[in-house]
């Protein structure tokens, strides 16, 4: 390589280390997270194991058969060789011996069962209560909310509890407190009703926003390229401001607009409409505040993008079709829309990419309500993963949204590729001799 | 139909760029304005067809006044210098679109702009698009795009501009019998003296914002009225000789000659500042009124050949001569002036 490439690589590495800490990792760690099960409770880290009630019945509902169930529940103490041998180091060979002709492999579910057959040896009983308890600990086998920390432990637990090895893998699955490999997400999420109202929703934000964004755009453009050059650009001016607020300003100032005790409100009062949160009170007010608020922001790009390409359209073809006898509005029709076919095609599909993965503006107005009814499909995502109500942030899940959404996305560029056949949009130009 | 444009004036911002023209082109004459980048020509044509509005005077049709009539409405058809075609219709919807936009029936429109397509010569190129089209085609569409709807007025700006030498003489003689095959008033904007002599009736002259004269194309070279015109028509151009009038004849400047001046021509007082404008062919070697002189510069032309004769006093005359007379650079040579063709002009430009 000559020297001057690696000088360009040089000054392209703080992109490509940008590029790479803030966009590839992050896409990459959010295609393995979609396969995981993690959430606040399992952490991101590794578990333990633990078996409590609610594995039980999970347990129990997976069809684990009754009698491993109650080995598990009633491990309580067992009289096993392991405990004799303790119970003879610790009190004596004699009483272990006596304790073993009476006992041997007898199970007790309650420690006190333990103590009274302790306490009722004939020959060499434990008289203390306090070493008969040390003793009845020595026969503790149970997995019931005991945690293990590793693997191994956890086995030689179920080992030594007598469960059967068919049932084993399930006990450590369910009493596993870490995060796992899992491809369940994608059935889980499809399987949510609210999924499909996301998808909706999304439908609903993107279609009418986009129309919005068009149209608006289209109509400021070619109104705007009417109207005296100084006129003009002071109404671009005006209508690129929301672009350039910053978006907190820009929502607190729609906030304070539609506010019970706001603009809108205030005004409404003097004709007798009672005051109300104009913005949340209905879905349909949520939506067209949703509508308007990114609309708004998206229409001044398209102004911009549309009118820059009316004044590349020759202003002689513009004097010829007057002199051939278009009106203004056949002229429009006729020789500027179609010349704007193109910008019109790109502001469309770069839209569309954008809106689909974009909620800022819906999570600082509304924050997806009323009731979930404004909630999108990119919000729902960092709801469930980032920032929920209930507190546990399920990071699987939400990665899993994410990355529908990705391929959503991709699926949305390729038929807007094939749509605009591509291959005339990149073909070179003619320049004219 | 008659234009009269009577006392036009144009004002851009602060700057006047017309001022008190008035100008009559007859019905059916195909008229050129002619003049230098600026002269104001395009802008003439321009409130013609009503793209710019005049800002005082008026415009008549025959005798309808059409001075504030829009450009919709005035049924001119005009040819840009870039033909202005649409890029996004094919040819046949080119031609349509003023048939379109007055929502004539489909069958009348089909009939129309094959008619003229076939007087273009482009009958078989309706279903290209414009940048499948040469230049010279492009030209063409241009052309019955603006005659389809049988405008009044044709007008034409730099049409030929845009063309390379050859295809520019072909659409020269193209557009002439068009316009005498259609009878059409048609007013050619142009800043090439030969285009405006070899396709149009009438040449207007314009310099300034002005009309400097307005004649016949043979009348003009002949008969220029000032210095400015003798010096824009004529290819290769007039050569002027700077010298005052003296005794009767003509002093030229830093030298001892005096020329006689032809008669016919007003000598103006003693002293007083005059030029003599001798076009090329008027200066040949078997003339009369001969002059010494050395050869410095010389052009083949192919056919003839072109020669600047450096005069005693530094002035320098034009002599265009057939092929094989083989004078060389540096010869001196005595050549002639022919008497009666010299053009001579005041102190102020004007023809004496």
């Amino acid at each position: 390589m000559q020297r001057s490439s690696w000088l360009g690589l040089a000054f392209l590495s703080p992109a490509l280390v940008v590029v790479l800490l803030f966009f590839l990792i992050p896409v990459v760690l959010t295609g393995f997270f979609a396969f995981t099960n993690m959430s606040t409770a399992t952490g991101v880290k590794g578990g333990a194991y633990v078996l409590n009630t609610s594995g039980l019945r999970a347990l129990a509902d997976a069809g684990l058969p009754k009698s491993t169930l109650e080995q598990i529940e009633g491990a309580g103490y067992r009289v096993d060789a392991k405990g004799l041998e303790a119970l003879a180091a610790d009190f004596g060979q004699p009483v272990a011996d006596e304790f073993a002709s009476l006992h041997d492999g007898e199970v007790f579910s309650k420690r006190r069962d333990v103590e009274r057959a302790l306490k009722d040896l004939r020959s060499n009983p434990i008289r203390k209560t306090r070493d008969r308890k040390i003793a009845a600990d020595l026969f503790k086998r149970s997995l019931l909310n005991e945690r293990f920390d590793t693997l191994p432990g956890f086995e030689a637990a179920l080992e030594e509890a007598g469960i059967p090895d068919a049932d084993r893998p399930l006990i450590t699955q369910v009493a596993y407190t870490g995060w796992v490999w899992t491809t369940e997400n994608f059935g889980f999420l499809m399987s949510l009703d609210s999924t499909w109202q996301y998808a909706k929703n999304t439908i609903i934000y993107v279609v009418f926003t986009l129309s919005f964004n068009v149209l608006f755009g289209l109509f400021l453009a070619i109104a705007t390229f009417y109207l005296p050059s100084g006129q003009a650009a002071t109404f671009r001016a005006i209508w690129f401001l929301p672009r350039i607020l910053p978006p907190v300003l820009y929502i607190v100032m729609w906030r304070w607009f539609t506010w019970d005790t706001g603009f809108i409100s205030t005004v409404l009062s003097g004709f007798g409409v009672s005051p109300r949160n104009w913005m949340l009170d209905t879905e349909l007010h949520a939506w067209t505040t949703i509508v308007l608020i990114n609309g708004f922001v998206g229409a001044s790009m398209g102004m911009i993008v549309f009118s820059s390409a009316i004044r590349a359209i020759p202003s002689s073809m513009l004097y010829a079709s007057e002199v051939d006898g278009a009106s203004r509005l056949q002229q429009i029709w006729h020789i500027i829309l179609p010349q704007l076919r193109w910008p019109i095609l790109f502001i469309t599909s770069y839209q569309t990419m954008s809106l689909l993965t974009s909620f800022e503006y819906i999570y600082l107005a509304t924050d997806g309500g009323p009731g979930g009814a404004t909630e999108v499909w990119a919000l729902a995502a960092f709801h469930t993963a980032l920032n929920n109500y209930g507190g546990n942030l399920q990071y699987g899940l939400g990665a899993t949204y994410a990355l529908l959404l990705v391929i959503i996305g991709l699926a949305a560029s390729l038929a807007y590729l094939r749509l605009f056949n591509f291959r005339n949009l990149i073909q070179k130009p003619r320049i004219e001799g | 139909m008659r234009i009269s444009i009577e006392n036009f004036t144009k004002t851009f911002g602060d700057t006047t760029v017309i001022k008190d023209m008035s100008l009559e082109i007859r019905s059916g004459e195909m008229l050129a304005l002619l003049g230098p980048s600026g002269c104001g020509k395009s802008t003439t044509l321009f409130a013609i067809c009503g793209i710019h509005r005049m800002n005082g005077g008026r415009l008549l049709f025959g005798d309808k006044d059409v001075t504030r009539v829009s450009s919709q409405k005035r049924n001119v058809g005009v040819v840009f210098q870039n033909y202005a075609l649409y890029p996004h219709m094919n040819v046949f919807d080119n031609i349509a679109f003023p048939l379109k936009v007055r929502k004539e029936t489909r069958a009348e429109i089909d009939r129309k702009v094959q008619e003229i397509a076939n007087l273009v010569h482009i009958g078989e190129l309706l279903h290209r698009k414009p940048a499948q089209l040469s230049g010279g085609q492009q030209q063409r569409v241009a052309l019955a795009r603006a005659l389809v709807r049988e405008p009044d007025i044709l007008l034409l700006d730099e049409p030929l501009a845009n063309l390379d030498a050859k295809l520019r003489l072909e659409m020269r003689s193209e557009i002439r019998r068009i316009q005498q095959q259609t009878g059409i008033t048609a007013v050619l904007v142009t800043h090439d003296q030969v285009e405006a002599m070899s396709m149009c009736d009438r040449i207007a002259i314009m310099d300034n914002g002005k009309i400097v004269q307005l004649s016949s194309p043979k009348e003009m070279y002949e008969d220029p009225t000032s210095d400015f015109v003798a010096g824009f028509l004529g290819n290769p151009p007039i050569a002027f000789l700077e010298g005052k009038a003296a005794g009767g004849g003509f002093r030229l400047a830093n030298s001892e000659i005096t020329l006689p001046v032809p008669s016919g021509i007003t000598i103006p007082d003693h002293g007083a500042a005059m030029r003599f404008g001798i076009r090329p062919e008027f200066f040949q070697p078997n003339n009369g009124l001969k002059l010494n002189g050395k050869i410095s510069f010389v052009e083949t032309q192919g056919r003839e050949e072109l020669y600047d004769v450096m005069l005693e006093n530094g002035a320098v005359l034009r002599s265009i001569q057939s092929q094989g007379a083989g004078h060389k650079l540096g010869d001196e040579v005595s050549w002639g002036i022919a008497e009666d063709r010299i053009l001579a002009f005041g102190p102020d430009g004007r023809r004496l």
